[in-house]
């Protein structure tokens, strides 16, 4: 009994901090992630946006998803990969209009990914 | 993490309450939510083993989430009899010294041919070789034999008559009808709406049981060449 109760304490704070920590750090890591776009989209605007800068704000995302692979589903990351990618191709070729279409997805991304996370009814029906 | 924890738990639960509505009949010796997770871990191990694409953690919360379910239920199974009842249900007496007890096979979703399948999976053939048969929570036969069962049984008893209602293809392996059954319930002082069971041997030894009646053994008069 002792020992059953033990081990179910512990699964349960496994659990519990597993969660916690687990929504804390997708939410600050797509938060900065968001960030980083917002500041790719303004200079994408305001077409001053060079290669360069997709490829910073794509260094960016390659650090944060070999972490966020543990927790996201694979198929969403590739989804940011293939965004990123396309965006890079457009702000080479100064097609700021598509550019900006694409970043706005990748925002988009950005902001709805983490909420998965969250305890909605959306999420566990 | 929490939100693959809470469907989990949704998802046990409603398995939990679905396993006990459907009664004694979908589980096989082991407790309701017992079943249950050996039902869904292997599903839950192999998905996220499977698909690359599901990150490993989801297999591995909802396991976790499951084993403290179990833990969790096997506690207050253990705490008390309300718990008991509720998580696991109670065993039924399915034959008593009045004989087979329909309502209770009925509340159990079992019909008079699964009581007699279970039976004769522990080597017993006649519904009057047992004086009380149990269908324990975890959908396994306790039979107590009768002290007076035959010992040597040359025919295997055939349902005639379920409920009220023929069984034809039996009735005409005893080489027997409609009419000749009638005819031996009304002289038994039984219509075959009143008649619960019937079943008769190849030596036409009868189990006769009316609704809210004892059991009664009695003979058939079988037509000659019967070779049952």
């Amino acid at each position: 009994m002792v020992k059953t109760l033990i081990s179910m304490i512990c699964v349960f704070l496994l659990l519990t901090f597993g969660a916690i920590y687990e929504t804390n750090f997708v939410q600050r890591q797509f938060g900065e992630f968001h960030e980083v776009l917002t500041e790719l989209y303004q200079k994408v605007d305001e077409q001053t946006a060079v290669e360069d800068d997709v490829y910073a704000v794509q260094n960016n995302w390659l650090d944060k998803k070999r972490v966020l692979h543990i927790f996201i589903p694979h198929n969403e990351i590739k989804e940011v990969d293939l965004w990123l990618s396309e965006s890079a191709t457009l702000v080479r070729d100064k097609e700021w209009k598509d550019a900006i279409s694409k970043i706005e997805v990748l925002k988009e991304l950005a902001e709805q990914i983490p909420k998965t996370f969250l305890i909605a009814w959306e999420n566990i029906l | 993490m929490i939100v693959t924890f809470i469907r989990t738990t949704v998802i046990f639960i409603t398995l939990v309450v679905v396993m006990r509505l459907m009664g004694k009949r979908q589980i096989g010796e082991m407790q309701p939510f017992e079943f249950i997770v050996t039902l869904i871990i292997a599903d839950l191990a192999c998905i996220p083993m499977a698909d690359v694409s599901i990150p490993l953690v989801y297999g591995i919360v909802a396991i976790l989430a499951l084993f403290l379910l179990h833990q969790l239920l096997s506690i207050l199974e253990t705490s008390g009899n309300f718990f008991k009842k509720v998580i696991s249900g109670k065993p039924s007496v399915v034959i008593d010294t009045n004989g087979v007890n329909i309502s209770e096979l009925k509340s159990n979703n079992l019909g008079v041919d699964d009581l007699i399948e279970a039976m004769r999976a522990q080597g017993y053939f006649s519904l009057d070789d047992l004086s009380y048969a149990i269908f324990e929570s975890n959908g396994k036969l306790s039979p107590l034999e009768n002290p007076n069962k035959q010992k040597t049984l040359s025919s295997v008893p055939l349902l005639v008559v379920n409920q009220g209602k023929i069984n034809d293809y039996n009735a005409t392996l005893i080489k027997s009808n409609n009419e000749k059954i009638t005819a031996f319930l009304k002289e038994k002082g039984l219509s075959l709406k009143n008649t619960e069971i019937m079943t008769i041997d190849g030596n036409g030894r009868v189990y006769l049981k009316g609704k809210n009646k004892k059991y009664a053994i009695e003979n058939f008069p079988l037509t000659e060449g019967v070779k049952w």
